[in-house]
């Protein structure tokens, strides 16, 4: 191997920018590391040739431990997105810098910078000046200097990227001639998936500091395993839907479940489909799976290709992930091609030839404001998105009549450091974020924190009530340690064990089953059965469980007294769903432990999870 | 595309020539005139009386000091302020702001508040000079004294002309060299100096060119000792005061023609570096 990495991480200013990298590159391979600006790629670049410190793991170049190395000393070649020639240098004295600061006399340097001037297509140039020279003469220039000490590896850091395409094409081309020629380990960096699809031996993909996922080219594209590297990586439209009965549903649409793809049930599955495996005007009268009939939206001319965008009516419970849908649209849109000598139908029946089950999506939660005040508690949810390393859906609902872009502009730049997307609805906010559950897949709702008025306004009972995921109150710890799940409420409910025992596993924390009890007497067996099935269940989820029998005047009380007692991180309740409960009088208890439990309190509603 | 071309594109208009005369006549009096009446005045009595005005030794000596003055001062801020805006461009460390702010002072610190400052600090009964008279050593009223003023006068000059280009110029260079085997020196000397040119020779330029023509300080600082510390600015008021006013033009003159063809150097160099950044 000449290059390994093993958990390389680097922060910047607390936040990691490149997290735990681990990869393998194989002498003279071609490595791409392809991400969006910003992803981290450069700065492993940057580690790998010394250029930039390390604040954890190690990496080793040739089987040599290079970690603390100071990068003159690593025999590493390195060329930059802007060129960097020497300004005072001639083309053939900036290639041979390298040997001419080791003391190589004049005439070897000179031969080796007249074959390097060659190697790559600048013959006879050697003597001009960099600004005498074209971009992408320069970018040669600096190919053959980083050359010219015979690196063990070479690192390519957007090389291309200020050069026109038909330059940049020419580039590549020959680059990899000189590459193969030379059989030299590389590295290169680029955020352009058609060079690392033509250059490259294998990609990594890169998002936000992670190695998501390294294959070669054509497996990632035909056989991506994560969101991100499927759409980065080539056109096509991808799915949402819920794993019901061992299989795939979108709507009326149930895909059989590959296996070694199991997912659980009602868990989200997602797929994609490439614009190449949509079939159009098939009367799918052997057996494959049909999205519906669309209309042709969208037509674009590729050479000898034709891309076309079809919208076909909204698949109930099924959510577009990409191409993400413009504002307002109201079906659903698939990317499909035709030849370009094919005439473009105008309405027409679409099938599937193939799909791709993706990766299980993370846990994702949304955060909303239920009081339309437009401060959804992303403070508050972002240390708990983080240990549950879940995406985070920014929420925010504009009164009807009011336009939502500042809104979302505003969200945007507020943010944007944490949030992984920011939807915008119009109409009532707790009609709207009930309508947001309801379309797409959550695994929490985050409400914040909310004082007791609030918690008696219309909207939160509304949410309370309707809510069909679970809903967090309350100010998030920075460490969810214990949690505390109540069964003491009505019926005791199998879905707040469930989300209670899922959230625990996902966090590491502990969780105590309560019961609370009006005698001092033991409890009758059947409580004692469930509480035993619930601890059962929760070792099921890899948690640490016990049972717990409180005695206390009121089921309220009780839980009360063991959250404070115990310092709870977490309560868990459930909730009462459209039936009123009322145990005290006036209030239900769910508001009675939002008011005074002083610390975050999950109400889980029956039916979910 | 030639300058005349330009220029009317810019829709320069040749038929009101009002506003040039009027510049012409604000700038007259002051400027141009007394730029002439320093070479006519200086001329007045024959180039004979001239050269022996500049043969005589105190004018001499005035002369030869002030140039050794301006070029030991060049020297040592050059180095002095190469360095300085090599470290406040590329390093970062608590309080990099405030030196920054502080390196730049002398500008805007009258002279004379220098010259009073360094008598304060080194004089013989100033806070280091004191420790310094009973091994008997006394920096002021020497030439030392003199180099110390102006090394402080001139200081932000350097600094000024190198550290813009430092800043500008991006560390890739720099990590270029590295990667390549570099040492932090080599790179330096290979790759920054050479970067560097222009903004060296500006800063000298200036830093003599200032150092030549230093008075407040110096006057302080100095005792204007003839044939000790006598800078030839300090000559030429001398001579003026004392009535002498045909040695003082005299020196003047040739004062006035070193600063044009400084001025000059200087001029060209920014209008080919101009040109050569416009390719």
């Amino acid at each position: 191997m000449s290059i390994v990495l093993d958990g390389l991480t680097k922060r910047f200013a607390g936040r990691a920018v490149v997290e735990a990298v681990g990869l393998e590159i194989a002498d003279g391979e071609l490595f791409v590391l392809l991400g969006a600006s910003g992803s981290g790629k450069s700065t492993v670049l940057r580690m790998i040739a010394g250029l930039t410190a390390t604040d954890g793991g190690k990496i080793e170049l040739m089987g040599q431990d290079v970690t603390s190395l100071e990068p003159q000393k690593r025999g590493v070649g390195f060329v930059f997105q802007n060129y960097s020639i020497f300004q005072h240098m001639t083309a053939a004295e900036n290639i041979a810098f390298g040997l001419r600061i080791r003391g190589v006399s004049r005439r070897q340097r000179h031969q080796k910078s007249e074959e390097l001037l060659d190697l790559v297509g600048l013959g006879g140039l050697g003597e001009r000046y960099a600004r005498e020279l074209s971009g992408g003469q320069q970018q040669r220039v600096a190919l053959a200097r980083a050359l010219a000490y015979e690196p063990k590896v070479l690192l390519l850091d957007e090389p291309f990227g200020a050069l026109d395409v038909k330059i940049r094409a020419q580039l590549r081309r020959s680059f990899r001639e000189i590459q193969q020629r030379l059989r030299l380990t590389t590295v290169l960096v680029t955020h352009d998936q058609e060079e690392a699809f033509e250059i490259a031996d294998r990609i990594g993909v890169f998002e936000r500091g992670h190695l998501i996922e390294v294959g070669k080219p054509e497996e990632l594209y035909g056989k991506p395993g994560s969101l991100y590297a499927a759409t980065f990586l080539g056109a096509g439209t991808v799915l949402q839907g819920r794993c019901r009965e061992g299989r795939a549903e979108f709507g009326p649409l149930s895909l059989d479940l590959p296996a070694g793809q199991a997912h659980a049930e009602g868990s989200p599955v997602r797929i994609l489909i490439r614009p190449e495996q949509v079939e159009l005007g098939h009367a799918g009268a052997d057996g494959r799976p049909t999205l519906g009939v669309g209309r042709v939206v969208e037509s674009s001319f590729a050479g000898a290709l034709r891309r076309l965008r079809l919208r076909i009516p909204r698949l109930p419970r099924t959510r577009q992930i990409s191409p993400p849908l413009p504002y307002g649209e109201e079906g659903q849109i698939v990317e499909a091609v035709l030849p370009a000598s094919d005439p473009v139908p105008d309405e027409v029946r679409i099938t599937l030839k193939d799909w791709r089950v993706l990766e299980q999506p993370l846990p994702s939660l949304l955060v909303a404001d239920p009081l339309g005040a437009q401060r959804p508690p992303v403070a508050a949810a972002r240390p708990l998105a983080s240990a549950l390393n879940a995406s985070l859906v920014v929420l925010g609902v504009v009164p009807a009549d009011n336009p939502p872009d500042p809104l979302r502009e505003r969200f945007k730049t507020e943010f944007e450091q944490d949030a992984d997307e920011i939807r915008i609805r119009v109409g009532e906010p707790a009609e709207q974020i009930r309508n947001e559950q309801a379309e797409t897949f959550y695994d929490l709702v985050v409400l914040g924190p909310i004082g007791p008025k609030a918690i008696r306004s219309r909207s939160v009972r509304q949410l309370l009530r309707e809510a069909s995921t679970p809903l967090l109150f309350g100010e998030a710890r920075e460490h969810f340690g214990k949690v505390l799940i109540c069964t003491a409420v009505g019926e005791p409910g199998k879905s707040d064990v469930r989300v209670g025992g899922w959230l625990a596993g996902r966090l590491g924390a502990a969780v105590t089953l309560l019961h609370v009890s009006r005698d001092s007497a033991e409890p009758p067996r059947w409580i004692r059965a469930h509480l035993d099935q619930g601890v059962a269940t929760l070792s099921a989820f890899d948690v640490q469980a016990q049972a717990q029998v409180r005695q206390a005047d009121s089921p309220l009380e009780g839980i009360l007294m063991e959250a404070r007692k115990g310092d709870y991180d977490l309560v868990v309740i459930g909730g009462h769903g459209p039936r009123t409960r009322s145990m005290t009088g006036r209030d239900d208890i769910a508001f009675q432990i939002l008011d005074s439990a002083k610390r975050p309190v999950l109400v889980v509603p029956e039916d979910s999870g | 595309m030639t300058a005349a071309e330009n220029g009317a594109l810019r829709g320069r208009r040749e038929s009101s020539r009002l506003p040039v005369g009027v510049l012409l006549l604000v700038l007259l009096p002051l400027l141009l005139m007394p730029l002439a009446a320093v070479f006519v005045f200086a001329l007045k009595g024959g180039p004979g009386a001239f050269w022996d005005a500049i043969r005589s030794p105190e004018a001499q000596f005035a002369l030869r000091f002030s140039l050794l003055i301006a070029f030991a001062t060049t020297a040592v801020n050059t180095v002095l302020g190469t360095f300085t805006a090599y470290v406040l461009s590329k390093h970062r460390f608590w309080g990099d702001r405030a030196l920054g702010v502080v390196v730049n002072l002398p500008v805007a610190i009258p002279t004379v508040v220098v010259g009073t400052s360094l008598l304060l600090l080194w004089g013989p009964i100033g806070l280091l000079g004191k420790l310094l008279v009973p091994i008997g050593l006394q920096p002021m009223f020497r030439p030392f004294g003199v180099l110390l003023a102006h090394l402080f006068v001139t200081f932000p000059y350097m600094l000024g002309a190198v550290k813009p280009v430092l800043d500008e110029l991006e560390t890739t260079y720099e990590e270029a060299a590295y990667t390549i085997g570099a040492s932090r020196w080599t790179t330096f000397r290979l790759v920054l100096l050479p970067a560097l040119r222009g903004g060296l020779t500006t800063g000298a330029l200036l830093t003599f060119a200032h150092s030549l023509g230093e008075f407040g300080a110096t006057v302080m600082v100095s005792g204007n000792l003839r044939l000790k510390t006598q800078t030839a600015p300090l000559y030429i008021f001398a001579q003026f005061e004392a009535g002498d006013i045909a040695h003082a033009n005299a020196l003047a003159a040739v004062l006035a023609l070193l600063s044009f063809a400084i001025f000059f150097f200087l001029f060209q160099f920014a209008s080919r570096a101009t040109r050569e950044r416009a390719r």
